[in-house]
Formats: C-alpha cells, sequence, structure tokens
C-alpha cells in the first residue's frame, strides 16, 4: 500500500506547480458537464481502491463512454429546461435502472416503464426526464430503480444549478446573492461500499444480496477513498474515476464546500483549520425572507448531510497562530485598515506581527521530514530540505485534513489512514510574499 | 340590600373560579397486549402493542402497532392515559406511559414523577422505569397538566431498550386551535407518516423469555432490523396509496420515527417545509427535500403540491426491503387530488 500511495503521489507536486504558474488566481474548478441536453448510460465496470482492489461497479457514464463513479456532475444554468436521456445497458439480469433528481420539483419523465418510484429504462431501453432548473444550488441524483442496490452499486451523480447572472470570471456566486460569492469552490460527494454485495452482484447472485446485512467497510469523496482523493483529476490509472477532492484556498480566501451526501449513513464531515459557515440546505439557502441573502447560515466545524441531500458551506481560513505567519525577517508588514485585527490582503492576524516562532526547531539532522512538510513554519516557506525528503508541498503551503469524524470511516477495509479524507492546502498569498 | 348585591357577585365568582379549575381533561384507555403480527413475506412477530378502549376498559379495539392515535382536542391543558397491562407469557413485565417532550406523568395523586428502581446483581440501584409502572393483571393511570400542543410519540417508560422496539408506541397530537397545527399554522390536510422497525429475532428472544444477561440474546447490541415499517406496515404490492389532499391544499405532513435506527423521508419531486420538531414550533421553516427524521423524533413539514398525483415517499437511509426481498420496506405513496374546481391555492414557495 504504502508504494502503490508514493508512486501515485509522484504526479502530485507537478500538478500543484503548475497551478501556481497559471496567471488566473483560481486554485481549481469543479470538473463537470455543461450543457441542457444530456445523454446518459448505465453501465457496469470497475474502479479501484488504494489498497489494490478492484470493485465491480454499475455507474452513470457520459453518452456511451465507460462508467465513471460518481456520475458526470451536471453543471446547469438556472431557468434552463434540462432533457436528461437514460439508456439502459446494464449487464443481464440488472433489471430497470432510472434517475431521481430529488432538488428539482415537478418534472416530467417520459418512455421507458412506470417504476415504483419514477419510470425506469428497461434492459437495452432508455427513458427522458425534463425539468426546469429553476432555482441555484447543489443537488444529488441517484438511480430510483431498487435503490438500496443500484445506490450502493455506484449509480449517483451531482447536479450543480448556476445562478442567474454567473460569471466564472467576474461573478462566481452559489445564489446569486453577494453573501454566497466565492472565490474556489470544491465539490464533496460523500459514498460508501459494502464490497461483499458487488462480489455477488458480479458473481451474478443478485438475489443473495441481503440489505439488512448492510456493512460499509470502504469510504469515498468524489468516487475516491484516500490517499487517491489527493491525485490529480483524470489520472489514467483511475479511469472510472475521473474527479478528485483536493480543496485549495489563500488567506481570507473563501472557498465554496458543495457536499452531497450519496451514501445511506451520515457522514460528520469535518474541517480542521477553521469553522465552515454552512449557507444551504438540499439547494436551499438559509434565509429568514426570499432575497435576504443567508442570514440563518450556521458556523460549524462538522456538518452532517442527511443521505440524499446536500449542504454548502463558505470556508475561510485566517491564523491566530501565535506567531507571524509570514516569518519575521521578510520585512512585511500588517496593515489593517479595517479594524478586523488582520492585514488587508494578506490577512495576517496583525496583533502577531513579529512574534517570533516560539519554539526552536530542531536541526535538519534531527528531524524524521513527512511528505508534506515544506522546510519551515512560515506560510510559504520552502526551504530546502535533505535529498528524498518533502515533496508534495512545493509553495509551503499550511495542511488540515479534511474528513469523516465517524473515525472509522478514515481507513480502506480496515487499513488506516484511507477513506474519507483529504488535505486541505493553504497555499501562501497570490504572489507570496516568501520565496516569490 | 347592599349585602345581597355582594352575596351573589360572591356566588358569581366563586362559580366562574371552580368553572376554570376544573378544566376540562383529556381522557384515553389504552390496553398494552401480546399479538402475533404477520409480515408480507409471511412471517410472524411476537409483538407488544396497544389497543385503545372505551371508557373503564368497558369494551377495547384489537391491538396494533403503532398503537392508536390520541388525539388531544386544541386547549386541553390535563391529559389523563388509564392503562391496562394485559402482556401475556411467558415472558411478560411490567409497562408505563411517558410522551417525550411533555413533562414527565404522576399518577394524578402524586407531587412528582416517581421512577422504579431495582438492584442489580451488585446491589446496585439501576433505573428499570422512568415513571411509575403498571404491573401485569393491573391498572395504571398516567396524569400530564401544562400539556403543550404539537406532534409527540408516546411510548413505554419501562425497560424501554426493549419494550419500545417490542412496538408499546404510538402517535399523539394536539393542534394549537382547529385547523392550526401551531400557532400561525394553518393547514387544510394533514397526513401521518409513523416510521418503525422490526427484528424479529430480538421479539422472538423477548417473548419466550431468551432475553437479558446470561441469556441467548444479551442485550439489543447487534440489533438487526429487518422489517421497516411506515405506519405500521412494510411496503408490499398490497400497499394502497394514502390520501393527502389536493393540490393547491397546505398538507401538513406528521413525520414520527419510534424505531431505534434514524431515516431519511423524501417526498419525489417535492421540497418540505420542515416547520416544527419534537413539537417545537421553528421561527423560521427550513426548505428542505431530505430532512433527518432521528431515531425517537417527531417532525412536522407542510407541503402545497402543485399537481394531482402519486407521489413515492421513500426512507433515503434505503431500508428499502422486507428481510432480503425487494421491494419493500420504508416506501409508500401519497395521492394527490386535483384542485377542486374554484378553489383558493395557496400557491408554493
Amino acid at each position: 500500500m504504502r508504494s502503490i500511495m508514493m508512486q501515485r503521489f509522484r504526479w502530485f507536486p507537478v500538478m500543484a506547480v503548475l497551478l501556481l504558474l497559471g496567471a488566473s488566481p483560481a486554485l481549481a474548478a469543479i470538473q463537470g458537464v455543461t450543457g441542457t441536453t444530456f445523454n446518459l448510460t448505465a453501465k457496469a465496470d470497475h474502479i479501484s481502491t488504494p489498497d489494490g482492489g478492484s470493485i465491480h461497479m454499475w455507474g452513470y457514464a457520459l453518452n456511451n463512454g465507460r462508467m465513471q463513479y460518481p456520475g458526470p456532475t451536471l453543471i446547469l444554468n438556472q431557468g434552463d429546461t434540462i432533457s436528461i436521456t437514460l439508456t439502459n445497458n446494464l449487464p443481464p439480469g440488472a433489471g430497470n435502472v432510472s434517475i431521481l433528481a430529488p432538488g428539482q420539483s415537478g418534472g416530467t419523465a417520459t418512455g421507458g416503464v412506470q417504476g415504483l418510484i419514477t419510470r425506469e429504462a428497461p434492459p437495452g431501453g432508455s427513458v427522458t426526464y425534463n425539468f426546469v432548473a429553476a432555482e441555484p444550488g447543489t443537488y444529488a441524483y441517484y438511480s430510483g430503480t431498487r435503490p438500496e442496490l443500484q445506490v450502493e452499486m455506484g449509480l449517483i451523480g451531482t447536479i450543480i444549478v448556476r445562478p442567474a447572472g454567473f460569471n466564472e470570471a467576474s461573478n462566481k456566486t452559489a445564489y446569486g446573492h453577494p453573501e454566497t460569492r466565492y472565490d474556489d469552490e470544491f465539490l464533496f460527494l460523500l459514498s460508501e461500499m459494502d464490497p461483499n454485495i458487488h462480489e455477488l452482484v458480479e458473481a451474478g447472485l443478485m438475489n443473495m444480496v441481503d440489505n439488512t446485512k448492510y456493512f460499509p467497510v470502504y469510504w469515498f469523496i468524489n468516487g475516491r477513498a484516500a490517499p487517491d482523493t489527493m491525485l490529480d483529476a483524470n489520472v489514467s490509472f483511475l479511469p472510472t474515476q475521473p474527479y478528485n477532492c483536493l480543496p485549495m484556498t489563500r488567506p481570507g480566501g473563501r472557498l465554496l464546500m458543495r457536499i452531497v451526501n450519496a451514501s445511506r449513513d451520515l457522514h460528520p464531515y469535518h474541517t480542521h483549520g477553521n469553522h465552515h459557515k454552512v449557507i444551504a440546505f438540499d439547494g436551499r439557502l438559509l434565509e429568514s425572507a426570499p432575497g435576504a441573502g443567508p442570514d440563518l447560515a450556521v458556523a460549524d466545524f462538522t456538518t452532517s448531510v442527511p443521505p440524499g441531500g446536500t449542504a454548502d458551506g463558505v470556508f475561510q481560513w485566517y491564523a491566530k497562530a501565535g506567531w507571524d505567519i509570514y516569518g519575521t525577517d521578510n520585512g512585511h508588514d500588517c496593515v489593517d485598515g479595517n479594524g478586523d485585527d488582520l492585514d488587508d490582503s494578506t490577512y495576517e492576524y496583525c496583533p502577531d506581527h513579529g512574534k517570533p516562532f516560539p519554539v526552536d526547531l530542531p536541526h535538519k539532522n534531527d528531524t524524521t521530514f513527512g511528505a508534506f512538510w515544506g522546510g519551515g513554519p512560515f506560510l510559504g516557506t520552502a526551504e530546502p530540505l535533505p535529498p528524498g525528503e518533502g515533496g508534495f508541498n512545493p509553495n509551503g503551503a499550511y495542511f488540515f485534513m479534511w474528513h469523516s469524524h465517524s473515525e472509522k470511516e478514515l481507513t480502506n477495509f480496515d487499513i488506516f489512514p484511507g477513506g474519507m479524507l483529504t488535505m486541505m492546502f493553504v497555499e501562501p498569498p497570490s504572489p507570496p510574499l516568501i520565496n516569490p | 340590600m347592599r349585602k345581597r348585591i355582594f352575596q351573589i357577585i360572591l356566588v358569581i365568582l366563586i362559580t366562574v373560579f371552580c368553572l376554570a379549575g376544573v378544566s376540562s381533561a383529556a381522557e384515553f384507555w389504552l390496553r398494552a397486549g401480546t399479538f402475533i403480527k404477520t409480515m408480507p413475506d409471511g412471517v410472524q412477530v411476537p409483538m407488544w402493542g396497544f389497543a385503545r378502549c372505551t371508557a373503564n376498559f368497558a369494551s377495547c379495539n384489537p391491538l396494533r402497532v403503532p398503537g392508536p392515535p390520541l388525539i388531544v382536542p386544541p386547549g386541553e391543558n390535563t391529559l389523563v392515559i388509564h392503562v391496562r397491562n394485559n402482556l401475556a407469557g411467558p415472558y411478560t413485565e411490567p409497562v408505563s406511559l411517558v410522551i417525550p417532550g411533555q413533562a414527565m406523568p404522576t399518577d394524578g395523586t402524586a407531587s412528582s414523577p416517581a421512577p422504579v428502581k431495582v438492584p442489580d446483581e451488585n446491589g446496585n440501584l439501576r433505573v428499570r422505569s422512568l415513571v411509575h409502572e403498571t404491573a401485569v393483571g393491573s391498572d395504571g393511570v398516567y396524569v400530564w397538566n401544562a400539556l403543550k400542543s404539537g406532534t409527540y410519540l408516546y411510548q413505554s417508560g419501562t425497560h424501554q431498550a426493549v419494550q419500545i422496539q417490542m412496538g408499546l408506541y404510538g402517535p399523539l397530537k394536539m393542534d394549537a386551535a382547529p385547523g392550526r397545527a401551531y400557532t400561525g399554522v394553518p393547514f387544510d390536510r394533514e397526513v401521518m407518516l409513523f416510521f418503525s422497525e422490526i427484528d424479529p429475532a430480538l421479539h422472538t428472544a423477548v417473548v419466550t423469555n431468551n432475553y437479558g444477561p446470561g441469556k441467548a440474546m444479551t442485550s439489543t447490541m447487534y440489533y438487526e432490523p429487518k422489517y421497516f415499517l411506515i405506519n405500521g406496515e412494510p411496503y408490499s404490492s398490497a400497499t394502497s396509496a394514502i390520501p393527502a389532499g389536493s393540490a393547491g391544499q397546505r398538507v401538513l405532513i406528521r413525520f414520527l420515527n419510534a424505531g431505534l435506527e434514524s431515516h431519511v423521508p423524501i417526498l419525489d419531486r417535492h421540497y418540505m417545509s420542515v416547520l416544527a420538531e419534537d413539537g417545537n414550533v421553528f421561527e423560521h421553516p427550513k426548505e428542505q427535500y431530505a430532512p433527518l427524521l432521528a431515531a425517537g423524533k417527531t417532525l412536522d413539514a407542510m407541503i402545497t403540491p402543485k399537481a394531482q398525483g402519486t407521489y413515492a415517499v421513500y426512507d433515503r437511509m434505503l431500508s428499502l426491503t422486507n428481510a432480503a426481498a425487494s421491494p419493500g420496506g420504508m416506501l409508500a405513496h401519497l395521492r394527490i387530488a386535483s384542485a377542486p374546481a374554484g378553489a383558493a391555492s395557496h400557491g408554493q414557495r
């Protein structure tokens, strides 16, 4: 496992450097497909787990491409009329399949056959769902056919509706209201897996699956278990798991968390480093009156989203570290014009300005290094390290683990660390104060 | 003359005060007993349940799970529930009643609730019952004062790890005023969706005296429900849709969960305005499609359906089988009729 992890991680510093070389300050974007008409195909394939496992899955493919876990993130514009046609290419014996988009009120389904919840695509057939993306927000979609089996098998995905007036370059908001603006957005689609079910289905023993004995041992963010969550998106060796989860921000930046619970359990998702403000559940702002903005938002360190539901959170990082996070010997200033104790551009905590690091760091010869250690305790520090050490943190970012606080979910089939876990980077301001 | 007028006024005052002091009380008679419930797959599960009886237990309806709905008229201050413990052997227990969200009941004479403690094997006293018990073969009375309006579970307050799971639970509601669930919360129609679960292995162990320390099943540690019920029945092909008003009406859905697990009721193609939990109304309702219905909890939610139709409501925690058989479990359908001609629509946010 360790060798696999190291092998996969070798791509990561390349990616991080490339990101910083770009002229745009955006740190990442949510991957997905845009449009108003979508063709999805349900089909079977396999995904990889970080412990070397290969798991049989059912999932949604874009057009007739390869199945992916989770299905394509559909990025829509508010007010558009949406048409999704689903074709059922699941293996023989799998039965019908369908799509529920629970945040989209109303809507119609045509074609296919009537199921217990919605119309379904029979084997080899198709069904079309139409709805108006009336309200901005974050939503789930998933199969409404035998959901206790098909959701588990991987038929899940995310719908994001951009608000009217949204502009990726000049007007990035989650819900149109200025209090929902953000600098960078990241998807956290949470799911889990009981591999016994997948083995039975792959062996053609679907009727032996007992839903009441469900016992998950893998946990995923955006279809990957840690440490694969931190790999680049679209790495060639995870062809059915294209999405990663590598949240990044800068001091004072507004990081929009779009949390989707596509699983059947609660996963208390925890942000180290600071709280996040939950501004919406299920694509509806926490507001006292229409147009009021998220005036009922709550500050949480941990958010549990009910299964099938979603939450949006705005995370902002600034330090009250007890020392000057930008170092004491480079002559930077701390200018607090608005009286919030923070520098107006670097978000340094001015009462700590000029305070030395409170401990003497041991000499490098007396230190064991972690892969994320950039070489110094200051944001933007990237000091020389012995050959072979460090390497995952080329810009001297601060790192925080963001994870499910059901601690057993930080494993891959009983092996720690793994599961529903990733690292959040606080990159230095752009341009960096140190080592520009 | 002046003295006579004074006497008349005094009599009137005394009469008024007496009437106020004897404010009316809602009074119910519940019989606890043992019965067999047949699941859609033919499995027969021994249950403990409640039956509604007429005054003084003159006659009783059949036992059922969940127990009969207790509807307290708006404005009542006092609730009196008489319990007759008819649990049948080989294994029985004393029972009682509590209503989470209301004050603890008394027996009507004691000044405060009376928990029942029994010694364990080390001689330490442990609470077995939150309130006074009613022994097998006898009658007890439970009295609540200062009732709060809202949607509540009633359930046994004795050996709750076992007795609630065995089926000693039911719904209770009191509206703030006719047609108003809470102050400022008017509705046109209401639907109750009562969630609970059954682990047949636990039931069999309990009724055959194989449950408890040193016995075959030592605790609820390995609770593994096989049946997932809405309004007392798991989904089967025999399930029929629940009438839930018509398009444009304000339909109040009362969600209750007497199970030991949480559930997430999603009503297909609808948002719900979740307006109260545990009988406490929110200052601001929450617009959600996937509300968390935690174990032991009640939620009140309002929908204003736009269009007629039959809409599925299902547990997104995916308790959707009867044992291993699919479909089943916590799946039901609400049937919304078309709007009556000329009816005023209340619209929808």
